[in-house]
């Protein structure tokens, strides 16, 4: 039977994933020849288009409840969601086609809210909408609204996020805004967010990474925006992918005061919690500080290194994170269940 | 008429001279005959002529008490008239297991010798022999010979060579002593400063003393890690070590310089004299006494306080010059992590102003073994040094070798060949990744020591374990089958393995959790276990457990839980039990908590956190600053307490009663008392209606919970005596056993 915890995005997705697709198709068919797909877990595919440079595209479907939260929409998050994955794998975004699924019934104006806050971002961005498809179901049959869009862009060089022994982990802004809102408004402390000021970081991330690419392509051994699953997602991902370990500074980790303490009451690790508008990139060593100060320049002020991956002989795909007293704690990798560990 | 005995003797552990014991022992006695190693432990001894009554005698109640026997068999026989007593090598090459000798406590001789012996060895910190000092902790590998040691980088000087080869010098414990050694070519003792700059000063030990008696703290590098030492009686020290160590209220042992301090500190009956001065030596739970001289900060709300006895010569002298005669003396580590093996690691601590190091080193960590009793028998909280590695042998055998992976918190992993169990050391929590490289360094190293092949493993069902990874990354590697076992099956079958109970029998599994296989958090399970197979006959009523693990760390979500289950959602109540205080989120939090029981994704059927519950709605404990705080919290308020009379058929009930009872005003003591006996009854009542349902004698207990006094009296009130593990942790410390004694079942 198909559970939630299936759908979370961590662990149970993997597996079931591996077991119903995976497993099932030939290596030559996950993916074009000489391209990216579903043989390696990364924020989008690409194909090669002949010229040396790939055509990225990637697909997701958004439901959020509610549909509505301070700093954003559903429509807001689908169109930078895309293009954010299309930026992580190296892409500038060019364009995108959409998917809407209304429930019946649903207001003509929250339809209306949600497509122009969706076209804007679009539009702010430069990215063109080349196709779509509209569609209503009966009451009771979806929860308000589902969006689906692809994002497609050209990519000089794609961002295959395999870590290297020393990189440096980088991560742009505070983790697990976005995240911390949608739990709070889902737990019914709707009053909660306006009164701790806190809101979405939704947002695309086009402004950050394309000079960011441009200038430092070379040196960016992986990039990914921590979306489900958090930070901890993205790090339990390349510890296997680099097949090394990763040790992150407790201290270093860009978590906001009102999100933590928000999260310990729910028994969270805001580093599980999503983050929409935030860019974690694996940086050779060389250039890591550099690429720092450049991206604060870029107006990510808070933008700072927070760990370091190492190739290892064992244990290889562990998160280790280094607490403020000096012990190692294994990050997990997310999961949709709660299982009881603590005895 | 001249006398033989033909003697097999079972559990002989290596490296205790047990043979040129016997030989000398025969010597002296003038009797002919031999002694040999039949391997896995088991010795043939033979001997004839006229005192072969009196060899005997001797080697049942005058042996050192180092040299461990598990079982003895005698028979007398006709004398075969040989000459001399002879060391018979082994027929063939033994290769079967051997008992790896765990550290055993410096013994009254070697002590005699520090105290008021020759030049040599008088107050040398190392001083040791045949019978006694470190073993485990310092053995790289098989045989144990010194060049396998740390003591391989002390050569020996003439005297002591002389003593190591010719059993007229050196006698019985010095002939043929692999760590024999003394003031001319052992270790070193050294003074340093709390970042590691050597002091010189004329002798480390005696200045160590007088810093700490001046209050300050002073790391003490020991047999298989640090300690901590400080005064015990002056609260403005324990409050520094406190602050220092982050350890709010977690209690510290106190080692005692002998067996009268200890009875000034707490009651030490027959028995805990006899642990306390073992080979052993563990660290032991006594109840403190009123007029303690030890400062109230030490064990902070608890009615007991842990105590042991030096071990080391070094210990012994640095204690002398103490001036109350105790202190402190807790692991040197950071809270969850392991203890620290040298002194860079204590230096990074940060906790003491000193540190007295040493230069024998560490090969295998070893923490304190801790006893407690529960029902009045003595029951292992922690297995560490002077009794990890010595194996345990178990009712059926393992056709293929395994290792197993034990559970998260507290544990031990082990590997398991033939009848042979052999658990590792204490290992500690695996959510620190030092822990966890631990547990696998100890486990690679049993596997090579021991030779095993074409291994199986086995682990826990719950995937979420650091241990069920670690088992998964051997599979890899060695490409080896996993077993799964449910926790609580585990639990049962190790105090089964531990008892030695191979045929079917009712367990009563309590503890904080284990993942069931439904899902849910277990920890109060009543089992009818088949070996391999078990049904779950019953178990406590589920309450939902809002947050997962939260729920444990803050005792007061599962009073809200619990209180909800029983009266509904009621504001009022929530106030006058003051639940909402007593969350770190206050008001919002109980709010959430309110809305996550309503919507509940986890249930539990745990012991443990029944009891947060009770302690945290009777204002005992809300906080969970180490393992099992608030149920050890809720034990010692307790003490003293009287049943009150109530009839509940589930621990819900119960816990409602106790509530409409507390707000009546009825005595916390009475209502902590209560909860816990009338639990253990409920348990009871079912376990003694399943085993006569089943027809089965056997009733075991097992899981953390059940070294609780009171559950355990409510229990056997019921059901009579049940039986208890004596050898392992009832605990997560002992699960890697009944995860061995499964595949045992299973006839893997
Ligand atoms: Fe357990
Ligand atoms: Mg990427
Ligand atoms: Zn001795
Ligand atoms: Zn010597």
């Amino acid at each position: 039977m198909i559970k939630l915890s299936h759908g979370s995005g961590g662990v149970e997705t993997a597996e079931i994933i591996e077991k119903l697709f995976l497993k099932r198709l030939p290596e030559s068919l996950k993916k074009v020849a000489g391209g990216l797909g579903l043989d390696f877990p990364d924020d989008a595919a690409a194909i090669p288009m002949g010229d040396g440079r790939y055509l990225v595209v990637t697909i997701d479907a958004y439901t959020v409840n509610p549909p509505f939260f301070p700093g954003g929409d559903i429509g807001v998050l689908a169109a930078s969601g895309s293009i954010n994955d299309v930026l992580m794998l190296g892409g500038r975004p060019v364009a995108m086609l959409d998917s809407i699924i209304a429930e019946e019934g649903l207001p003509y104006e929250t339809l209306d809210r949600v497509v122009k806050s969706f076209l804007s971002v679009l539009e702010t961005e430069g990215v063109a909408l080349i196709g779509g498809d509209f569609k209503v179901m009966p009451k009771g049959q979806l929860d308000k609204i589902v969006i689906t869009t692809v994002g497609i862009g050209v990519a000089e060089r794609v961002i295959v996020d395999r870590p290297r022994h020393g990189d440096k982990i980088v991560v742009s802004d505070f983790v697990g805004d976005h995240g911390a809102v949608i739990l709070m408004l889902q737990m019914g402390d709707v009053d909660k967010p306006e009164q701790l000021k806190l809101k979405s970081d939704v947002k695309p991330l086009t402004k950050l990474m394309v000079p960011l690419v441009e200038k430092y392509g070379e040196y960016i051994h992986a990039a990914r925006d921590p979306t489900r699953g958090g930070l901890a997602m993205v790090l339990n991902d390349w510890a296997k992918a680099g097949g090394g370990v990763i040790v992150v500074e407790e201290e270093s980790l860009p978590v906001r005061p009102e999100v933590a303490s928000y999260a310990g009451m729910l028994g969270i690790d805001p580093l599980y919690l999503a983050s929409e508008g935030v860019a974690v990139l694996a940086i050779d060593p060389s250039v890591a500080e550099e690429v720092v100060k450049f991206v604060r320049g870029l107006g990510f002020q808070n933008a700072r290194i927070v760990g370091e991956f190492r190739e290892a002989k064992q244990h290889r795909g562990y998160v280790l994170l280094k607490t403020l007293a000096g012990g190692l704690r294994i990050l997990e990798p997310p999961r949709g269940d709660i299982v009881p560990r603590i005895c | 008429m001249p006398k033989a005995y033909l003697i097999h003797i079972i559990g002989i552990v290596q490296g205790v001279g047990f043979r040129p014991y016997v030989k000398i022992l025969a010597d002296q006695l003038g009797l002919s005959g031999y002694v040999k190693n039949l391997g896995g432990g088991e010795v043939e001894i033979y001997v004839e002529g006229e005192r072969s009554r009196e060899f005997l005698d001797s080697l049942l109640n005058g042996r050192p008490k180092a040299i461990y026997i598990e079982d003895i068999r005698v028979i007398e026989v006709a004398p075969r008239g040989v000459r001399g007593f002879t060391i018979e090598k082994s027929s063939q090459e033994v290769e079967t297991v051997s008992m790896i000798p765990p550290d055993l406590a410096i013994c009254d001789e070697c002590l005699r010798e520090v105290l008021e012996g020759d030049e040599r060895r008088r107050r040398y910190p190392f001083n040791s022999c045949s019978f006694c000092g470190p073993r485990f902790s310092i053995i790289k590998k098989l045989p144990y010979d010194r060049e396998n040691t740390s003591w391989t980088a002390f050569p020996l000087c003439d005297k002591c060579t002389r003593e190591y080869n010719d059993p007229k010098v050196g006698g019985i414990r010095r002939f043929y002593y692999q760590g024999i050694s003394c003031k001319n070519d052992g270790p070193q003792v050294k003074l340093l400063d709390s970042t590691g700059e050597p002091i010189d000063v004329g002798d480390p030990i005696s200045e160590a003393s007088r810093l700490i008696n001046e209050g300050y703290i002073v790391a003490v590098k020991g047999v298989g890690g640090f300690h901590i030492f400080a005064l015990a009686s002056d609260d403005d020290v324990v409050a520094k070590l406190r602050k220092r160590k982050k350890r709010p209220t977690q209690p510290f042992a106190i080692m005692a310089l002998d067996l009268e301090t200890a009875g000034r500190l707490a009651v030490v009956n027959k028995t805990a004299a006899e642990l306390l001065t073992s080979p052993q030596r563990p660290i032991v739970l006594l109840f403190k006494r009123e007029d303690s001289p030890a400062s109230p900060l030490v064990s902070p709300g608890l009615d007991k306080e842990g105590i042991f006895l030096p071990y080391t010569a070094l210990q012994y002298l640095l204690l002398s010059e103490i001036r109350d005669k105790f202190a402190i003396a807790t692991s040197g580590n950071i809270h969850g992590e392991p203890m620290c093996t040298d002194w860079r690691c204590v230096a990074k601590l940060g906790v003491a102003d000193y540190i007295l190091d040493h230069t024998l080193e560490i090969v295998h960590r070893v923490d304190d073994s801790v006893v407690r009793f529960t029902a009045g028998r003595p029951t292992l909280l922690r297995r560490g040094r002077g009794y990890a590695p010595v194996w345990i042998k178990t009712p059926l055998r393992l056709g293929r070798a395994a290792v197993a992976f034990g559970a998260d918190l507290q544990t031990a992993g082990g590997v398991g060949i033939g009848d042979k169990a052999i658990l590792t050391q204490y290992i500690g929590d695996l959510d620190s990744f030092k822990a966890l490289e631990d547990l696998d360094r100890e486990l690679r190293w049993l596997v090579q020591t021991y030779r095993l092949r074409e291994f199986v493993l086995v682990c826990d069902l719950n995937q979420t374990y650091n241990s069920h990874r670690l088992c998964r990354e051997w599979a890899e590697e060695f490409n080896a089958e996993i077993y799964m076992v449910q926790h609580h099956h585990a639990h049962a079958l190790a105090t089964a393995a531990d008892v030695g109970v191979a045929e079917p029998f009712v367990a009563v599994a309590i503890d904080g959790v284990g993942l069931g296989e439904d899902g849910a958090a277990w920890g109060g399970e009543v089992l009818y276990v088949d070996g391999a197979r078990y049904e779950r006959v019953r178990h406590l009523a589920y309450v939902p457990m809002p947050g997962g693990d939260l729920a444990a760390l803050r005792p007061a979500r599962m009073a809200l839980a619990y209180l909800f289950k029983y009266f509904g959602e009621d504001w009022d109540l929530v106030e006058r039990l003051k639940l909402a205080e007593r969350l770190p989120g206050g008001l919002s939090e109980a709010q959430i908590v309110a809305r996550e029981v309503k919507k509940s994704r986890l249930y539990t059927s745990s012991v443990g956190r029944f009891l947060d519950a009770v302690a945290a709605a009777l204002g005992v404990a809300w906080e969970r600053t180490y393992e099992g705080e608030p149920a050890i919290r809720l034990e010692a308020t307790a003490a003293g307490g009287r049943l009150i009379e109530l009839e509940a058929e589930d621990q819900v009930e119960l816990f409602g009663q106790l509530i409409e009872l507390y707000l009546k005003g009825a005595d916390v003591k009475d209502l902590a008392y209560t909860a816990q006996y009338k639990l253990g009854q409920i348990l009871g009542k079912w376990a003694c209606e399943t085993a006569e349902r089943k027809g089965v004698r056997h009733i075991v207990v097992g899981g953390g919970a059940a070294v609780n006094d009171y559950i355990i009296a409510g229990l056997e009130s019921v059901c009579g005596r049940a039986a208890l593990p004596s050898k392992t942790p009832p605990g997560d410390g002992g699960i890697a056993l009944g995860q061995l004694y499964y595949l045992a079942h299973l006839g893997v």
